[in-house]
């Protein structure tokens, strides 16, 4: 083991957190370290195939993910420069200011320690530096914020035809707003629509953390080290300071890394595993566990398709993979639907014949001949659109140390989750409305995909008090003022909305506040 | 105005005929040494991590899930990638946490033994409506007796393994009409 030199912040994870915090830091004069557990990737590697895709999710030890609705962890992971949020599909929607005041509005839940209106000045900032396609006129339901920098991306027949069902029913939608250029903007080409942003872009028309933040960092002066996996965070013997991270280098070689700020920002399963796997004689619940609620209140966003086949050939793999067009109609929370929960439609998502989300898993019960010609048909003739749905917290949904260890000894992740009445009222009701949809569209098969889950939330939850959560508002946690937490493990309720916008915006606020209190904090 | 009539479409930059016809000139080379999977199945090349009767039980699987797999290099795709430290296999998003050979070898053995409870005969030697009948079967649920990783798992997992490899590539979406377009062409379809 060697104790390598000192910087002023370790962060563990270069995802959409890790980079935002990197280059914010870096830029305000900071010494910033990043500890990426996987290998180093360019835009280089980005290669389009749904095979090749799978190099960049998730490929260290698995996880024993459990309960009546196992979360998709794997999936959801990165693995890599640039985290998940290489793969992600840069759907960038703000939550709504009652996602954040659940607890208050409705007398379920949870609160956020914070308000939509101290978040929306995060918000306008990352969407300028960024740069979103959108039409905020025709989104009648975003909340308040600067109009989007470029027009929206382009709608293909798939989208236009899936609309003619929303209108019927009177339902209006707008154009999707993406973390992608419709036009060249900063350097950046526009999208060519080919569909591949699973397999990450590489020409950085979507926004990942190569394209935007990365590169800021390393030009302020930030360092990153791959391959680093990182185990435990150090404390002091009063255990009230951390000092910094051990983690295994390339070589397998154990490390210390000293710091004096630590960030954890290695999604919301791992986050929560370094911090129980800290234990130490006087934290023997995990660090930063005073309130035992690390690990607590994991969600994952209901999800499901609706799939139809036209009679009209779709042009299904043109666009981007998050979609064309947004429906959030169902999104204000109203209790007297029968449950409590939002929900949106993402319309139009680009297809591939094989992979996870791929056209042939849309009829998963077919094989042989029939699925030879189901393919031929669907490549041409079928659409799709994305349900999510909220998931309500629940301390019961939680990430624990598992039985099994990875190489290092110490014990992999276990996730339970399951979802509740209002989830499932609410996925339900989605499913309806669906396929209304797309019979109104004229569509001549319709049918719905099973439920499955996406975007994985909480576990490491902000709050008001060290009672009731892990965290402040700025992800610090409660118990050892110079140790973080960043990601969207920090929600205390998940909305509907995908979570890398926010990720951005709350890891935008944290830096800031870093930097303005660097002195109380280090 | 819709969006689509401002922005230009990719099929008015370069037509669906030319992406088509230009994939064909496309040469593929292999991950797995210097033979493609499908030429490696020709030339009955030896599996490294798979038994030569592990291999053609999932050949006959393949074949069942979706024809044309076998002869598209299934088994060897599959035994190619079971040696990688970094598979590309679907089963890595499955959060399966048992070693990945083990995977195909338990299942593949349990295929068999269902075969031989129900047929008397291993997978790969019973009728085509047979084989059929317990692939439907374990397509639903785990049969009574299996023993290896759930069936349905097991089904979801080779099934999407054959269809990688018949429609995962360059050649596959020209069979079913569909441009490629892509931004960097993979060295090697996996």
């Amino acid at each position: 083991m060697s104790a390598l030199d000192e910087v002023d912040v370790v962060i563990v994870g270069s995802g959409a957190s890790g980079s935002v915090l990197a280059s914010t830091l870096a830029r305000g004069g900071k010494r910033v370290l990043i500890l990426e557990a996987g290998p180093e990737r360019t835009a280089g590697d980005l290669y389009s195939s749904q095979i090749w895709a799978r190099r960049i999710k998730w490929g260290g030890p698995p996880t024993d993910s459990t309960g009546t609705d196992p979360i998709s962890v794997a999936f959801n992971q990165g693995w890599g420069t640039g985290g998940a949020a290489l793969h992600h599909y840069a759907v960038w929607l703000r939550l709504h200011p009652e996602d954040l005041e659940l607890r208050t509005r409705f007398g379920r839940g949870l609160d956020w320690p914070l308000a939509y209106d101290d978040l929306r000045p995060y918000y306008d900032e990352v969407q300028a530096e960024v740069g979103l396609s959108g039409d905020a006129v025709a989104e009648v339901w975003r909340p308040p914020g600067t109009p989007y920098p470029m027009p929206p991306l382009a709608t293909f027949e798939q989208g236009r035809l899936i609309a003619r069902g929303f209108a019927k029913l009177g339902l209006r939608t707008a154009p999707l707003p993406l973390a992608i250029n419709s036009r060249a903007r900063d350097g950046r080409p526009p999208c060519i629509y080919d569909g591949w942003c699973d397999a990450g872009c590489p020409i950085l028309a979507l926004a990942n953390p190569l394209a935007v933040y990365l590169p800021k960092a390393m030009a302020a002066g930030a360092s990153i080290r791959h391959r680093s996996v990182v185990t435990r965070v150090l404390v002091n013997a009063r255990g009230d300071r951390a000092i910094g991270v051990e983690y295994y280098d390339a070589a397998g070689h154990r490390q210390v890394q000293v710091a004096r700020v630590v960030i954890l920002a290695a999604f919301a399963v791992q986050n929560p595993r370094i911090l129980l796997n800290s234990a130490t004689e006087r934290q023997r619940g995990g660090l930063a566990n005073s309130s035992g609620l690390v690990g607590k209140y994991v969600m994952a966003h209901s999800a499901a398709n609706v799939f139809g086949l036209f009679r009209e050939e779709t042009q299904n793999f043109l666009g981007v993979t998050g979609g064309q067009l947004l429906c959030q109609e169902r999104y204000a929370k109203d209790p007297g639907r029968g449950y409590l929960g939002s929900s949106q439609w993402l319309i139009a998502n680009a297809l591939k014949p094989n992979d996870l989300l791929g056209i042939a898993n849309s009829r998963p019960e077919l094989f042989g001949r029939p699925l030879h010609d189901f393919l031929r048909r669907a490549a041409l003739h079928l659409a799709t659109m994305t349900f999510v749905g909220e998931s309500l917290p629940d301390p019961g949904n939680r990430v624990v140390l598992g039985d099994r260890k990875d190489a290092y000894g110490l014990p992999l992740p276990r996730v339970i989750h399951s979802y509740g009445v209002d989830d499932l009222r609410c996925w339900e009701a989605g499913m309806s409305e669906g396929q209304a949809v797309f019979r109104a569209a004229g569509a001549y098969e319709v049918w719905p995909s099973g439920r499955a889950n996406q975007h994985i939330l909480g576990g490491t939850i902000m709050g008001r008090t060290a009672e009731a959560s892990v965290t402040n508002s700025y992800g610090q946690t409660h118990d050892v003022a110079n140790l973080f937490v960043a990601g969207p493990g920090l929600f205390p309720t998940a909305g509907a909305v995908n979570p890398t916008f926010t990720i951005h915006a709350l890891s935008l606020r944290t830096a800031r506040h870093l930097l303005q209190n660097w002195a109380s904090v280090a | 105005m819709a969006m689509s009539e401002r922005v230009p479409s990719p099929e008015s930059r370069i037509g669906r005929r030319e992406l088509l016809a230009g994939m064909g000139a496309i040469t593929v080379s292999s991950a797995c040494g210097p033979i493609s999977p499908r030429r490696a199945r020709a030339s009955r090349a030896p599996l490294r991590r798979l038994a030569a009767a592990e291999g053609r039980g999932l050949e006959a699987l393949g074949d069942v899930l979706l024809p044309g797999a076998a002869a598209a290099g299934l088994a060897h795709y599959v035994d190619d990638q079971l040696g990688r430290d970094d598979p590309l296999l679907i089963l890595k998003y499955m959060d399966y946490t048992g070693p990945y050979l083990g995977f195909y070898r338990e299942g593949l053995a349990a295929l068999d033994r269902l075969s031989l409870a129900r047929h008397s005969r291993p997978f790969e030697d019973i009728a085509p409506e047979q084989r059929a009948g317990l692939v439907g079967e374990i397509s639903r649920q785990t049969p009574p007796g299996w023993s290896g990783p759930p069936a349905p798992l097991f089904y979801f997992v080779t099934r999407n393994d054959a269809i990688d490899v018949v429609y995962g590539t360059v050649e596959g979406f020209a069979a079913l009409g569909v441009p490629y377009m892509p931004h960097i062409l993979p060295p090697h379809p996996w």
